[in-house]
């Protein structure tokens, strides 16, 4: 049977750029076409869906600009398929996907390659980052310009650093000509070689090698450097450390063209979680000392970590189920996106919706030039259903991922993913 | 003497309780006077299986608890695991499933990746006895050392243990300083800055020079195994500076002579680095002795442990 073209959402806490407020919102053929206080918008035309938003929070898809989907190259732990369908019901509605694949994405050919498999897979709009060099490794620069033609808008070595001071600078002053963001895994590879957990107090009591903040601030402040320098946008992924945040904070004040996202695991938990060795929560960068959560929180609130972005990273169960050191770093985070962000972060009080929405739905898009969506009249429907009140079991059913690695699974997590819309489709509830 | 109620497996100190440690140091003793009579051996485990399975070589530890199983009794196999290729994690899980169907009773665990025994004992009903695991814990020679202690201390309380060498990299001083620590000893650090960890637990004290360690007056000197090929990795310049500024040498000695301060070492020692050959010959080293409690102390342990009845854990 063929959707309905009209939904009306009845009575929910719409929260987007304009604030929250509480109304009747009505979509029709793939637009937002009224928006009206609660019961003031008349009778209910004939053949609406009639939704429930009693109790429930109504905000835009979440879009996350850090997601490892593995295709082409490890569809044992990922594809397009099952990776959009976990972030859907994680309510994400687009995502940037890193070029770490197998072949890596650092030419055109392959950026085409990317953008014909997600329209094939995906329900939801997946945009490829580029490789800053060729094949990642950090020697020779990728084909910039003709991906850059082909719509990216951001190049990242990640999981890898560009070692080469010389030619990241490089790599800005000739990405900078296309206005494109250059995006850095920002750590110092001889640092934390062997390592496998935050050096610390814990990593010490466990035996496991360590990977120290400074390997992280010292790489940011180069990097920066090399903004300023260049002129090039900048953006951190995933920082983790109060230090390397501190950073961050200096360079925006001076008016460096510098952005930064922090994980949700990063905002969650601290390197205690890894007192049982659970590989799941072994990750690169580290989780971090409790002062280093406080400060992303923070950092969020007063502006400096602009994005929150998932970096989520499948993994299939031969490799994680080992000892510590050998397994891979990555957590899978896509189908407990926001329920795990509730639960854990903001019914704690460490963040408000309208933070969550700005920098989690509405400030990566910005970054990346891409529409910002929301609840006003003829705006294109994108929109996500929370219900704050019921609860998501995580069970290995409920994973839709691949990933073995969510490290959520076997917890209740209050909160539920009710509903999702894209255009004139429901791709959830 | 109340018996605590039996765990199933051995992995660290960490969770070991006071009143455990305290009837493992106590259940030793018998086992040890038991050494002293022609006939070493007692039925307790008669009829139940120990499998020893070391990723990394070991003489000594791996004969220490084949002979302690063997004085209870028990049937002792040594599963050979392939020294020649590098073992892969993901065969660790493979060979806990071969354990599993041989039904064995206890399993004594080395690996050189620090965890390895904690994992295997969550996949399988036997008893695991961590022999070692990476830099994260040897709870035996913890339980060895502290027996050793005990033996020239009655009183722990109070007495002052100084840790000489390579911490950062090794199990055996993480589980001695923590099980010194738990029994009221104070604990002290000396080495080169490159091998004291910067983080510690805040009750481990350190030193940067033997002078100052030596005005803290220990009561006992534990001297770690120095790995040689450390020096290539730029921990420190060279093994002979080592010794110099680390090491016992035969003036350091004479001091400790002179204070009466007893030495205790892991093994093998390396000599002219950790020591000079004198110190074997001191009459307050307690090298030796600390070998032959480990078998007491590893009989205790394998008395005192139980293996699980379920097919699978976790």
């Amino acid at each position: 049977m063929a959707e309905p073209s009209i939904t009306w959402i009845q009575g929910a806490t719409v929260v987007d750029s304009e604030g929250s407020r509480e109304a009747d919102v009505l979509f029709c053929d793939g637009k937002v076409r009224a928006v009206g206080a609660v019961g003031a918008m008349g009778d209910v035309p004939e053949g609406a869906a009639v939704v429930d938003g009693r109790g429930r929070i109504l905000m835009p898809g979440l879009f996350d600009m850090n997601a490892h989907l593995r295709e082409p190259g490890r569809e044992d732990k990922e594809d397009m398929a099952t990776g959009s369908a976990a972030a859907v019901q994680g309510g994400v509605t687009g995502l940037l996907a890193m070029p770490n694949t197998d072949p890596p994405v650092d030419s055109a050919g392959m950026v085409q390659s990317v953008t014909d498999l997600a329209a094939a897979k995906s329900p939801i709009p997946i945009f490829p980052a580029g490789c800053l060099t060729k094949s990642r490794a950090g020697a020779e620069m990728a084909a910039i310009g003709e991906m850059a033609c082909l719509g990216v808008k951001l190049l990242t070595d990640d999981p890898s650093p560009v070692e080469d001071a010389q030619l990241l600078r490089r790599l800005m002053e000739y990405a900078r000509g296309f206005d494109l963001i250059v995006a850095s895994h920002a750590t110092t590879p001889a640092l934390v070689r062997g390592g496998s957990v935050n050096e610390g107090e814990v990593g010490y009591f466990l035996g496991l090698g360590g990977m120290p903040s400074m390997a992280e601030e010292i790489a940011i402040f180069r990097d920066v450097a090399i903004a300023r320098h260049t002129g090039c946008r900048l953006h951190i992924q995933h920082v983790s450390s109060a230090r390397g945040l501190e950073v961050i904070r200096r360079a925006k004040e001076e008016g460096i063209p510098v952005t930064c996202e922090a994980t949700p695991l990063h905002l969650i938990f601290d390197d205690s979680a890894v007192c049982g060795y659970d590989t799941r929560f072994k990750m690169d960068p580290p989780l971090r000392a409790v002062e280093d959560r406080e400060a992303l929180l923070e950092g969020l609130r007063d502006g400096t970590v602009d994005v929150i972005a998932s970096n989520h990273a499948p993994h299939s169960v031969f490799e994680k189920n080992t000892d510590f050191a050998s397994a891979p770093f990555g957590a899978s985070l896509f189908d407990t996106l926001l329920p795990a962000l509730h639960h854990h972060v903001l019914a704690e009080g460490g963040l408000s919706l309208e933070i969550l929405v700005e920098k989690f739905c509405l400030a990566p898009r910005r970054l990346l030039g891409l529409p910002e969506p929301g609840f006003r009249e003829e705006a294109a429907v994108d929109a996500v259903l929370f219900n704050p009140a019921d609860g998501t079991e995580v069970s290995q059913t409920f994973l839709k991922s691949r990933g073995c690695n969510n490290p959520f699974l076997g917890q209740t997590l209050q909160g539920r993913v009710e509903g999702v819309w894209l255009g004139e489709k429901r791709l959830l509830g | 003497m109340k018996v605590p109620p039996r765990k199933k497996d051995l992995i660290d100190i960490r969770s070991l309780s006071r009143e455990e440690v305290e009837y493992l140091l106590e259940s030793a003793k018998p086992f040890k006077e038991l050494f002293s009579q022609s006939v070493k051996k007692v039925p307790t485990l008669q009829g139940k299986s120990v499998l020893t399975l070391f990723y990394e070589p070991s003489t000594r530890t791996r004969s220490s608890f084949e002979i302690a199983a063997k004085r209870l009794s028990a049937d002792v196999t040594n599963f050979a695991v392939s020294t020649s290729a590098v073992v892969k994690g993901e065969s660790i899980l493979d060979t806990v499933d071969t354990l599993q169907a041989m039904r064995v009773d206890y399993v004594i665990v080395r690996h050189q990746a620090s965890g390895v025994p904690g994992l295997i004992a969550r996949h399988t009903r036997a008893s695991v006895l961590n022999a070692g695991d990476g830099w994260h814990a040897h709870p035996t020679q913890a339980l060895l050392d502290a027996f050793t202690l005990r033996e020239v201390h009655p009183e722990t309380a109070g007495r002052r243990v100084l840790i000489v060498g390579d911490l950062q990299h090794s199990r055996v001083a993480r589980s001695t300083s923590r099980i010194f620590h738990m029994l009221g000893a104070e604990v002290a650090a000396l080495g080169p800055g490159t091998l004291v960890p910067s983080h510690r637990p805040e009750w481990l004290r350190t030193f940067s020079n033997f002078e100052a360690a030596f005005a803290w007056r220990p009561d006992v000197i534990y001297l770690l195994r120095v790995q040689r090929e450390r020096q290539h990795d730029q921990f420190f310049p060279s093994v002979h500076e080592y010794h110099h500024q680390y090491g016992v040498t035969a003036e350091r000695l004479n001091r400790i002579r002179g204070e009466g301060i007893h030495i205790m070492h892991p093994g093998p020692v390396n000599r002219g680095v950790e020591l000079v050959d004198a110190v074997m010959d001191y009459e307050r080293t307690l090298i030796n002795r600390q070998v032959e409690n480990g078998i007491a102390v590893r009989m205790a342990v394998l008395y005192w442990l139980k293996p699980g009845t379920e097919e699978r854990h976790g």
